[in-house]
């Protein structure tokens, strides 16, 4: 049994989450080797076998300086070829998901996604949006699997490893990067306010917006936050939304007002300090996050609790 | 030009999810079914280009009776024709048997572009679409946010972390799994719905697409052992009680955090 890690570089470093595949590889047991995939990136390569990679092949090509999907799906069956690796392990990035499926594909693998824990010899993942959790067993084959960034504390030791240069084949290669587009900046900027109230799909309707969870938000002296469903029906611009694809937030208070709490969302909001979650349904996973919960009708508690803000400030 | 729009009939986001007698799955009589939501904004992505100019949208789902529902509202909306994998065969599949059925229909149609969702509101693995990809010989990018065509090419903008994008050219056919929110999605008219009966539902099985031995339980090379309600961690401090006394509550623990 023997694991090979993929690893991701972001702005010019090998990023936290590929060390985080090296703690999932060592809870996995067994042998595991790591790959690096860029261009001038093998002081990087070297760095990364000492600290816990082992033995690291490294893919080092111009024309893999920029992610591409088909040079780096070649680089990864190189990597799987010259290691032996059963288990090959992904983060489940922007890259990590486009590239890891096609893989599998290619090489006739078992393919599991996005968990966060290996347990009893299985892999734990969310379904249904974070309603249920999952235990997935990988058959006797390969197996692709994408781990999800943060679940897993990141191993921080060194130890021995090595480098070995892999040639890769990416002349087939047919999807050209153009560029990268950094976020445009943001006309609401939640990451500085103090107090946010959120809405999401529970809310129901775009106009509930402006009566119900802005008139909260304005009592606390916050900032009203959305979350994605809601951008993408167009109730509210793009620059509410809290979450993976939005805005990353810490108020001291987080108001979530009709949201369920799907996991890009939690990742935008769970590092507020103080969490309140008023939904419908108890089984929310908005609840496994908040600190304070009320089951129950927003549009009579929200109202109810703006009034009562407004009357206490005098 | 002909594009293939693949979409996935799933539970109802509101509907009330139990696990099933041996645990591996939810229970899903009596429950609500819609089209994926993440689907819906691939099958607007194509009709838009129909629109726009000469294209034929054929619609590709599996799964049991029930799937005909979701066809036939993607008809009315506007797709030309639908194939619906019916067959029992493929209860069980894993992600890599359901892309080489799909793909197997992608190589019967060879179209000049396939969107799909990103992933699926119930099982969320993000991972047919690329497999699809692979499996046709298609070039593929995933969680795209805009993509504009031009002759042999498509530019793509990929979502990244934060906000960023990733632009990418794609020389045609190409595959497209599409992030939600790219467009706004169109409702069936009464016109479309009315049409939409006379349009054709073609029905196949597994082994009429040549891939009875991937499919199914037996075919699959992952497996659900169990599916179950996530461990309740300390959870949230429940506020009960009528309204006044819930809202006390809240007003409380706000001056208590010194933000009142």
């Amino acid at each position: 049994m023997s694991t090979l890690i993929v690893t991701e570089i972001q702005k010019g470093a090998i990023r936290e989450a590929s060390y985080e595949l090296v703690a999932f590889a060592q809870k996995i047991g067994g042998d595991y080797a790591s790959l690096v995939i860029g261009s001038g990136v093998g002081d990087l390569a070297t760095a990364f076998a000492g600290k816990g990679g082992g033995k690291t092949y490294v893919a080092d090509d111009a024309s893999l300086a920029d992610y591409n999907v088909d040079g780096y799906n070649a680089a990864i069956q190189a990597a799987v070829a010259a290691s032996g690796a059963t288990t090959i392990l992904v983060s489940n990035t922007p890259s990590g998901w486009d590239v890891a499926p096609r893989v599998a594909a290619a090489l006739d693998a078992g393919f599991i996604s996005d968990v966060f824990n290996h347990q009893d010899g299985n892999f734990v993942r969310r379904v249904f949006n974070g309603k249920l959790d999952a235990q997935v067993s990988a058959g006797g084959g390969t197996t692709v699997v994408t781990v999800q960034p943060g679940a897993i504390a990141p191993f921080e030791g060194s130890a021995d490893g090595s480098t070995e240069a892999l040639s890769v084949d990416t002349s087939g290669a047919r999807a050209k990067f153009v560029e990268t587009k950094v976020a445009e900046a943001k006309g609401v900027d939640l990451s500085k306010a103090e107090i946010i109230v959120s809405g999401g799909r529970g809310v129901g309707d775009p106009e509930k917006f402006p009566e119900v969870i802005q008139p909260l938000a304005d009592a606390l002296g916050g900032a009203m936050g959305a979350s994605r469903p809601v951008v993408d029906a167009g109730w509210l611009p793009h620059e509410y939304q809290v979450g993976s694809s939005g805005q990353v937030v810490t108020p001291k208070l987080y108001v979530a007002c009709g949201i369920s709490g799907a996991i890009q969302h939690l990742v935008g909001m769970k590092g507020s300090n103080f969490i309140v979650a008023i939904n419908k349904d108890a089984d929310a996973p908005i609840f496994e996050v908040a600190q304070l919960g009320v089951v129950g009708d927003l549009f009579e508690i929200v109202p109810a609790l703006t009034a009562a803000i407004t009357a206490a400030k005098g | 030009m002909k594009i293939l729009v693949a979409l996935k009939q799933v539970p109802h986001q509101d509907a009330r999810l139990d696990v099933n007698g041996d645990g591996t799955w939810i229970k899903e009589d009596g429950i609500k079914f819609e089209i994926n939501s993440y689907d819906t904004y691939a099958l607007e992505e194509a009709l838009r280009i129909k629109d726009a100019g000469e294209a034929e949208v054929v619609v590709i789902s599996i799964g049991p009776d029930r799937v005909t529902q979701a066809l036939r509202t993607a008809l009315g909306m506007g797709a030309d024709r639908a194939v619906h994998v019916n067959d029992d065969a493929l209860v069980g599949s894993d992600s890599l048997g359901i892309a080489k059925t799909l793909a197997a229909i992608g190589k019967e149609e060879s179209p000049d572009l396939v969107f799909m969702g990103l992933m699926s509101d119930d099982g969320n693995a993000s991972a047919v679409p690329p497999m699809v990809a692979e499996l046709m010989g298609l070039t593929s990018a995933t969680g795209v946010l805009k993509a504009e065509l031009s002759d042999g090419n498509v530019r793509v903008e990929r979502e990244l972390e934060g906000g960023a994008l990733e632009v990418v050219d794609l020389p045609t056919p190409a595959l497209l799994a599409v992030q939600s929110g790219l467009n706004q999605v169109r409702y069936a008219s009464l016109k479309g719905i009315m049409a939409a009966k006379k349009k054709p539902i073609d029905v196949k099985t597994a082994a009429d697409l040549g891939v009875a031995d991937a499919v199914g339980s037996g075919g699959a090379k992952v497996k659900i052992e169990k599916v179950y309600q996530p461990p309740k961690g300390d959870g949230a401090e429940l506020l009960e009680g009528s309204t006044d006394e819930i809202v006390t509550g809240l007003v409380n623990k706000i001056k208590e955090l010194g933000l009142l």
